[in-house]
Parts: C-alpha cells; structure tokens; sequence
C-alpha cells in the first residue's frame, strides 16, 4: 500500500501539500544515502519495476533506473524500438502482457497526454508517469521543487519564474500545480505563440511578456529547452529573434536577484534559451538537478510502494 | 529649408478656412512677422490645407527601381501636397532588421514623415514568421502581407498570435485569391458580357470575415487596406460591436470608378481589386461619410508605360495617385462629407491608423501644408506624374481643382 493519499503519480495536479512534502522530506533522507561510499539500501527488494519508455530518453531512463537500483528493486527496461509495439500490438496488450510477468511498479513514458492514467485505470500495478504528452512530468517538478528547498528553503512565497515554450511543456505544467500548491509565486514568460491561451485555467500564476519584468525579484529561474520543431512548425521567426527576446544571458539577469537560482530541465541549446556563461555560472544548479532527481525517483518509488517497503 | 510668403491664400485653422490673409513660412513655420528672402505667390483665394498623408505607397525600389524610384516617390509626395506616408512595397518586404534599418536611412533623408509597414512574413510568403519583435522594436507601425494571400489559417492565427506582443496594427489586403482564380475585374455584367475572368464579392467577404474572427480571437488590431463592396463594410460594422479594434480604408478609384466604366477596357482601369457595382460605389461614399470608413488610401502603385500599353487583360493591375489625389476628389468629397471632414479623411485619419502626428497648421508652429484652388483646373497628362510612370485612369482627364504647390518640411514645391 502507496504511504501517500495517492496510490499512482499520475501528475500533480490535484495533489495534496502533504503528499508533495512527504515525497520531498523522504527524498532529503535518499539524498544523503546518495552521499555515502555505498549507495544502495535494501528498501525495495523483491519489488519488479518495469521502465515502460515509448519515447526516446536518457536521462530521465537513466535516473529512474539509478533510483530503482539504489533501493535494491529489480528492474527491467522496456524500449519500444524492436519491441512488439512496433509490430502493431495496443497499448492495453502490452500492459496486460506485462502485468502477467507479475511487475510491481510501472514507471511510463509516452507521447500521448493520459497513458500514464490509462495505464492505472486497468491495471493493478503502481504507475508512475515519467512524461505524458505536454500533460505532467512529476518527478522533474519534484526534483526542481527539492533543489530549490535544499537552497531557499521553503518554497512557500518564494518567486519562481519558468521561461520558454509553456504550452507544449510538462515540465512547466507540473511545476506550476506542485509550486503553487506549496504556496510559490508563479510567473510565466513566454511568445504568446508558446503560451496557452486560456489563463483563466492557471489561477495562481503572473504572466509576463518581457523576461526582465519576469526575472526581476526571481528567487529561482526555470528556463525550459526550445524544440527546433516549433520554429519548423511556423511558432517562432528564428531562434535569434527568441534569444534576443526570451533568452536568459547576462543582460537579462542584471535586474534579477544577485542569488537568483538558474535552473533547466536540460538538455540545453545553449546560446538559445540560455547562454553558456549562465548555464555553467555560480548560480547555475542545473547539475544538482540531475543528483537530486534520483533522490526524488527514489522517494517517490519506496512511498508509492510503502506497503511492502515497510515489511 | 526655404521661406514663403503666402499672399491671399485661406489656411484651414480649428477646423474651417480662415478669410484671406498672407501667411509668412520661414525655416518650416508659420510666423507672424514678415520673413527675408522669401519666394513670394498670390495665392488668389486659394486653400492652404494641412499636407494630406498617404496610405499604400510602394515606391518599387531597390528590386524594381527600373519602374519607380524612392526619389521618385518622395517627388510625387511632394507635389501632391503630401507631408507623410505608410511604406509598404509588394517587392520589398521588409521582414528582417537590415532590410528595415536600410529603408530607414533612405526615408530619413527625404525629410516626410514615413511610417513603414514590416513583414508579416519572410518573403511575404506566409510559409515563416518574420522577426516581428525585432521589426516591432526597430521602428516599424504596423505589419502587413504586401498585398498577397496570408497563408494558411493556421499560419494567420500563429502570425498574430506572435504579433499581438509587439501590440502593433496589421494591415491586410482582404483577399481569397483561390476565389480570385486570375480574375481582373468584378464578377457582374462585365465579366459575363466581356467574357472576362470575374473576382466574386465572396473572394473578398470570404478573407474579410477570416481576417475579422482570427483577430477578435488574437486580440489584435486590424485595418483593411482597402475595401470594395457594402458587404464587406457590413462584416466590419458588425466586428466592431463586440469591440474590435478594426479600420479600414478604400482607395481613391473606387469611390471614383465602377464597373461600367470597364466598358472601355482601359488597362489604366485594370486594379487590383476590381472596382465593383455602382450600388458598391455608393455604399463606401456612405462609408466614408457616416464614419464606418475612416479613410481614403492612395494605393499608389507605379506600373511603367509598356505594362500598361497592352490590352486590359495582359496589363499589369495598379495605378498611382499621388499627385492627383486632391483635385481627383475634393469637389465630390467636400460636397458629400463636408471640408472639415474632407481634410482629415484625406490627412488626419491616415496619419493616425499609421501612428503618425497629425498635421495642422497653426501660427508660430512647425507647418506642412498643400495650397489648393478649387476654382482652377487641372489637366492630368504624362508631365502630370513624376518618373516614367503615368498610369492613371484619369490620364487626359480635366479635374476641377488644382494643387498651386505644397510647403513640407520647410521646402516650397511646385504642383
């Protein structure tokens, strides 16, 4: 049985302050065993997870497994390259196959908003999204989330600024539901092109057309990576026009904050949505990032399955 | 600069013509003490009417400068009585910031007041957004498709997507050219009789209404360049009851021609869009007179003679206006809507939709004026038109009305 109210992590949107400070407050005793000479902890052991990835990823793959094997799970990767996926075979065929190998944890990545759900709706194993569509990225806003506490302290009316292409992002989805359930202030920044819409749907955040207005008074800096495809797709002029108008460089952090966290869900186009002086800068914690997202992975999994972590 | 002492002449002050007086212009301004060295004209009871500013202009330069010249524009602004107007040139977009910076230097050097348009898109292609943020923050007033077809809807709807953050005006020439099929004149009695191509109203309604939801839906500001029939201005009437922030203009042939007069197949007639019904032609002078019209546009296009010597069918659609635009419309204008009415159609409402200052004359102030005789008449012949262009439907005709010169930015010329 899940330790937290919620026995998947779908998203988080809808879910509670506890359950987000549980997850975070555990991550922070995983992150210190990430420290010590011998990383691994028993926590999880006899537990099957399968990375069920439709989509091409290393890094986040690579966490997750990192995460799994640090708690002594067992761990197989499903790529769908090869796979009978690609022979025609549906999803739900896949998860029922799957399921009769008697997998505990699924951890699923997909282009389609809602395979993350589907997946919970008509299976009995613990689903964890690791992307769906442009829909949630969870554990990426938890880890951002976490770095941005073990630096500030608590996020509750701290400033976070998420710069770039919003609309087709998950990663700014899932942390604007995360931050502003934990009290952060919110601001979006973007070309209206890459906005959505409908604001009236985001309650609790600012938006703001200029990126100086936006980082000004920032306690953190979030700039999302921009896909070359939007520019192919008539969404943008150039990539020069959205540097010189959205990219963060050092122009645009002389109004912000002088510790002002710069922080990217990578990978980076440097010299677009952020310059390298920045990227690799002191106030740069893109690499903790990467560290702290297999203490996040890692507490997520062992609370969703808490039931059989505590035997 | 150079000084003027206007004698018997009537300045259009607050709104009417004052009594005859002699007005002194020295260094660009109207002064009240007697200037030295001046060029001195009797007026003989003449307007002086603040200097008109022009909508569509498209001086052709630097990739058809073999037909129309920028010194060429600028001398024709100028004899027309023209102070300022909005750039655009269907063969140069300016759709990046060199293009931009390079027309720039060229306009500042003719001492008008020049608003230029930018691309909405590179090429005037509607395939990629031009860098419209960039062009925004360069100096442009507004954005524009140089009269082709905007693309795709999808391709419309991200343009002013993008574009609403530069919160500029986007200038359209309302046109479904699938609809159009290479039609040249109005799809009516003409086409039927002559057995010509036809454009159907629907070519441009059909554009008018697209272009109209996509910018309620954007939230950006909108103005038609030119519009031709009653339906159209219907469409538009009913956007701005729930609020849009939408202008638009027709040109000077149309409130002067319709399709009847294509009878006579003169390629001078050949435009693009077709003029249309006389019951059209009516209801933009209804337009321009209740105010749904906010302005009559120049749509000066030069053509060079050899386009235009050929039968209707194969000359090349456009005429230019410039410098006939006053005595082509004053006496029907001023009759139907007005003089105080007739100046800023012809002056002040331009200038606002391209986000210029408006002209307007008054004592110890910088002044740009056009003196004007509604009494004298103007034969319009070749020498009429500066450059080697001359296409004009009203080529050889007699107006009522003529332009003595004008007097903008402190240099007197002749018209």
């Amino acid at each position: 049985m899940s330790a937290l109210a919620t026995k998947h992590l779908l998203g988080l949107r809808g879910v509670s302050q506890s359950d987000i400070m549980t997850i975070l407050d555990t991550a922070r005793q995983f992150r210190d065993i990430l420290d010590r000479p011998v990383k691994k902890v028993p926590s999880l052991r006899g537990l099957t997870v399968v990375n069920l990835f439709f989509e091409n990823s290393t890094r986040t793959r690579t966490s997750f497994e990192l995460a799994e094997k640090r708690l002594s799970a067992d761990t197989i990767n499903f790529a769908t390259s090869g796979s009978s996926v690609q022979k025609g075979e549906s999803l739900l065929d896949t998860l029922r196959n799957i399921e009769a190998m008697k997998i505990d944890v699924v951890v699923v990545r997909h282009k389609g908003t809602g395979v993350p759900k589907f997946l919970a709706d008509n299976s009995n194993a613990i689903i964890l999204n690791a992307g769906d569509g442009a829909n949630e990225h969870p554990t990426q806003a938890l880890l951002d989330m976490f770095t941005i506490e073990q630096k500030l302290g608590s996020l509750a009316g701290k400033r976070i600024t998420i710069v770039g292409d919003i609309r087709h992002s998950r990663v700014a989805r899932s942390n604007i539901w995360g931050m502003t359930t934990l009290g952060a202030h919110v601001t979006l920044c973007g070309p209206s092109t890459l906005l959505p819409r409908n604001r009236e749907y985001f309650p609790n955040v600012t938006w703001e057309s200029d990126v100086r207005c936006a980082v000004h008074d920032a306690d953190a800096v979030i700039a999302l990576r921009l896909q070359k495809e939007r520019m192919e797709d008539s969404l943008l002029p150039s990539l020069r026009e959205y540097r010189n108008f959205f990219g963060i460089t050092h122009d645009v952090l002389e109004k912000a904050k002088k510790s002002v966290l710069i922080m990217h869900p990578g990978p980076i186009n440097r010299g677009v949505e952020l310059d390298s002086e920045i990227a690799d800068g002191a106030n740069s914690v893109i690499l903790e990032q990467v560290t702290n997202g297999v203490a996040i992975r890692m507490s997520a999994l062992y609370l969703l399955s808490g039931g059989r972590a505590s035997e | 600069m150079n000084n003027v002492v206007l004698k018997n002449i009537r300045p259009f002050v607050d709104g009417k013509f004052e009594s005859p007086m002699t007005m002194n212009l020295a260094d660009g301004k109207w002064v009240r003490s007697s200037v030295a060295d001046a060029k001195e004209i009797d007026a003989k009871g003449a307007f002086a009417l603040p200097a008109l500013f022009a909508l569509g202009m498209d001086f052709k330069e630097p990739v058809r400068d073999d037909v129309y010249t920028f010194k060429d524009g600028f001398q024709a602004m100028r004899r027309g009585g023209f102070y300022g107007g909005l750039y655009e040139s269907a063969a140069n977009p300016i759709d990046g910031i060199q293009k931009l910076s390079a027309v720039e230097q060229i306009v500042e050097k003719s001492h008008l007041n020049i608003r230029l348009l930018g691309a909405i898109s590179e090429g005037y292609e509607g395939k990629t957004l031009a860098e419209m943020m960039e062009l925004s923050e360069g100096g442009v007033v507004g954005f524009g498709d140089g009269n082709k077809s905007f693309g795709s809807s999808r391709f419309l709807r991200l343009a002013l997507e993008y574009g609403a953050m530069t919160h500029k005006r986007f200038f359209f020439l309302p046109m479904d050219y699938s609809l159009r099929h290479g039609g040249l004149v109005h799809e009516g009695p003409v086409s039927d009789t002559l057995g010509m191509k036809g454009v159907p109203k629907p070519a441009e309604t059909i554009a008018v209404y697209s272009l109209l939801e996509m910018a309620l839906w954007a939230g950006v500001p909108l103005h038609f360049k030119q519009i031709t029939c009653f339906e159209s201005l219907e469409l538009i009437n009913r956007a701005r009851e729930k609020n849009l922030d939408v202008t638009c203009a027709v040109d000077i042939y149309h409130l002067l021609f319709d399709e009847k007069d294509l009878f006579n197949l003169d390629p001078n007639l050949n435009l693009h869009p077709p003029v249309r019904t006389a019951k059209d032609k009516e209801a933009l002078w209804a337009g321009v007179k209740e105010g749904s019209i906010q302005a009559i546009s120049c749509n000066h296009i030069p053509v060079l003679r050899q386009d235009k010597e050929v039968n209707f069918e194969d000359a090349t659609p456009g005429a230019v206006s410039l410098e006939i635009m006053l005595p082509a419309l004053w006496t029907e204008l001023s009759d139907r809507v007005g003089q105080a009415k007739a100046v800023d159609l012809l002056s002040g409402a331009p200038a606002r939709i391209a986000g210029a200052p408006v002209s307007k004359i008054a004592m110890g102030e910088p002044v740009d004026l056009v003196v004007f005789s509604p009494e004298e008449q103007s034969i319009i012949s070749a020498n009429t038109f500066v450059g080697q262009v001359q296409n004009s439907p009203l080529l050889g005709r007699t107006l009522q009305g003529r332009i003595l010169g004008s007097y903008v930015s402190g240099l007197w010329t002749l018209g």
